[in-house]
């Protein structure tokens, strides 16, 4: 893939607040941010991305009070916004024992979004992706009636400090196999619509989830629930929702 | 004055007991039906449609537009001492005779209803009718006939009786969808290489294809001149645009970049020796 940007000896630019004053530049991995001032009411946005294309906006502003936040944001909208749910196709298989858990740390993909603060208003503005190959779509299920999912393999992470930076943010998953034998996990799916962002300088932690492998009735099951993290990190601003689910998806066990 | 007025049309009588005053009564009520019904559809549109998915709101609105103009023409009825018992028996006589007349438009009409509770396909669909060669988004299911938007832009109506009895293929109705195209590749090439080099091309461009189910190749055929292969790749239903018309672009430059032939078909002649 092409890369237009040269990122060698760049400094990039932390997640947080940032007042627009008349020209705001703003450096990520393979991205380039520019707002600048061409009147007294209204800015230029310059962005350039990783695949080399241009995106270019004019913002009309009421006031001078104007300030952009840039901050992680769950994965679901690189290539387009087309579904909540999230597949994670880990790159080592997790073995557990019958009547046992496991508590572990991943690497997941993240994109940055961008806000704009003005007054009271609170808007999602726009959105990159540092890492666009790792962000794919998948199936889960048959082509009718399975659940469309946003696809990243990732790799276990050490806590919650190993993040690499603007690619992904660190999640911590409790696996519990509440079953009489042996499960191999190799793959998780789950609605990432509640799971909070929260960053630190460049470093990203998602909201946790916890999978307790089940039996219900006579069908083996996967039940994946949120757990907030308990952090002193700055939470993100969620991005616009644009996506209603209102299904739920319960993962098999094969 | 208008009490007078009123007077002289109760004892104008037009036709047996049927007076000016009781036709003007009964125009009233079936004119305020009408705009009753029109009122209602319109704050129905305005109110409730939005919230409910186009096709419930369009059937929902025109029972109660029809359900209300029936009432009316049933309080009209009454108001003129119209007594329909007898004209239930003559309409009954009446309808055999209608029926046979009208019987492509009460087909319409009972294939429209049972497209309705069906609901082979809704509102905003892609579909396509293969007997009659139409592709299209799905417009509207009416009371009689069906509107499908061809992709040329042109707007197709098709009787409902044919479009309950024809095969109705959604192509919107699964999650995903599949392309597929055939390349061919020369004799010489290593056609694992070739896989290799078209199934990173894909990878690397075309977000919008599904990693799971992953791309598949297999040789279709060893062709006159070329490797057949023929590449499926899954991508959501939405994406038609990003997969299947740049597919074949993708794995020709793929195929370009890594030098690998795409031969034209060719014939070897041999000439015999007596």
């Amino acid at each position: 893939m092409k890369t237009m940007i040269d990122n060698s000896e760049t400094t990039f630019s932390n997640y947080g607040i940032y007042d627009l004053g008349d020209n705001l530049e703003l450096s990520l991995p393979n991205t380039l941010i520019k707002f600048q001032r061409i009147s007294d009411d209204a800015f230029s946005y310059f962005r350039e991305n990783s695949e080399g294309k241009i995106i270019e906006k004019i913002i009309p502003i009421k006031s001078n009070d104007v300030k952009i936040e840039l901050v992680p944001i769950r994965p679901l909208n690189y290539p387009a916004r087309r579904t909540n749910y999230v597949f994670l196709k880990l790159d080592k298989e997790i073995h557990l024992g019958e009547n046992s858990a496991a508590s572990i740390f991943v690497h997941c993909p993240i994109e940055i979004g961008i806000f704009l603060i003005h007054g009271d208003n609170h808007e999602s503005f726009d959105w990159v992706t540092c890492n666009p190959l790792n962000s794919r779509f998948s199936l889960y299920g048959s082509p009718d009636t399975g659940t469309l999912c946003k696809y990243a393999k990732v790799s276990l992470a050490a806590d919650y400090d190993d993040s690499i930076s603007y690619v992904n943010g660190v999640m911590h998953i409790v696996i519990e196999n509440t079953l009489s034998f042996a499960q191999t996990i190799s793959r998780i799916i789950f609605s990432m619509a509640d799971n909070t962002l929260y960053y630190k300088d460049s470093k990203a932690i998602i909201d946790g989830i916890k999978i307790t492998m089940k039996k219900r009735a006579a069908v083996n099951i996967a039940e994946v629930k949120t757990t907030l993290v308990d952090t002193e990190w700055t939470s993100s601003s969620t991005w616009k929702d644009e996506i209603s689910s209102d299904h739920h998806v319960e993962m098999d066990l094969e | 004055m208008v009490i007078e007025l009123l007077q002289s049309l109760s004892e104008m009588q037009l036709v047996g007991e049927l007076t000016a005053l009781s036709l003007l009564i009964g125009g009233i009520i079936m004119v305020g039906g009408i705009i009753i019904a029109k009122i209602a559809k319109i704050l129905f549109h305005k109110y409730y449609a939005p919230s409910l998915p186009k096709d419930t709101a369009q059937n929902i609105s025109k029972l109660l537009y029809f359900g209300i103009l029936i009432i009316s023409f049933l309080g009209f009825t009454s108001s003129q001492g119209i007594d329909l018992s007898g004209i239930m028996v003559a309409g009954g006589i009446f309808a055999v005779v209608i029926g046979f007349a009208t019987q492509s438009v009460v087909s319409n009409l009972i294939s429209g209803l049972f497209l309705i509770v069906e609901k082979p396909a809704k509102h905003g669909d892609t579909i396509n009718l293969p007997d009659m060669g139409i592709t299209g988004t799905l417009l509207d299911i009416g009371t009689f006939s069906s509107k499908v938007r061809r992709f040329d832009g042109t707007v197709t109506r098709i009787p409902n009786d044919k479009f309950f009895t024809s095969n109705i293929r959604s192509l919107t109705l699964s999650i995903v969808r599949r392309a597929d195209v055939v390349v061919g590749i020369s004799y010489d090439s290593d056609i694992e290489n070739a896989i290799s080099v078209m199934k990173n091309e894909i990878f690397q461009t075309m977000p919008f294809v599904l990693q799971i189910p992953e791309p598949e190749f297999r040789i279709d055929a060893l062709g006159d001149s070329s490797v057949n292969i023929h590449v499926f790749v899954w991508y959501p239903k939405d994406d038609w645009g990003q997969a299947q018309p740049i597919l074949l672009t993708t794995l020709k430059r793929a195929l370009d970049q890594a030098g690998i032939e795409i031969p034209f078909p060719q014939r070897v002649i041999w000439t015999g020796k007596d």
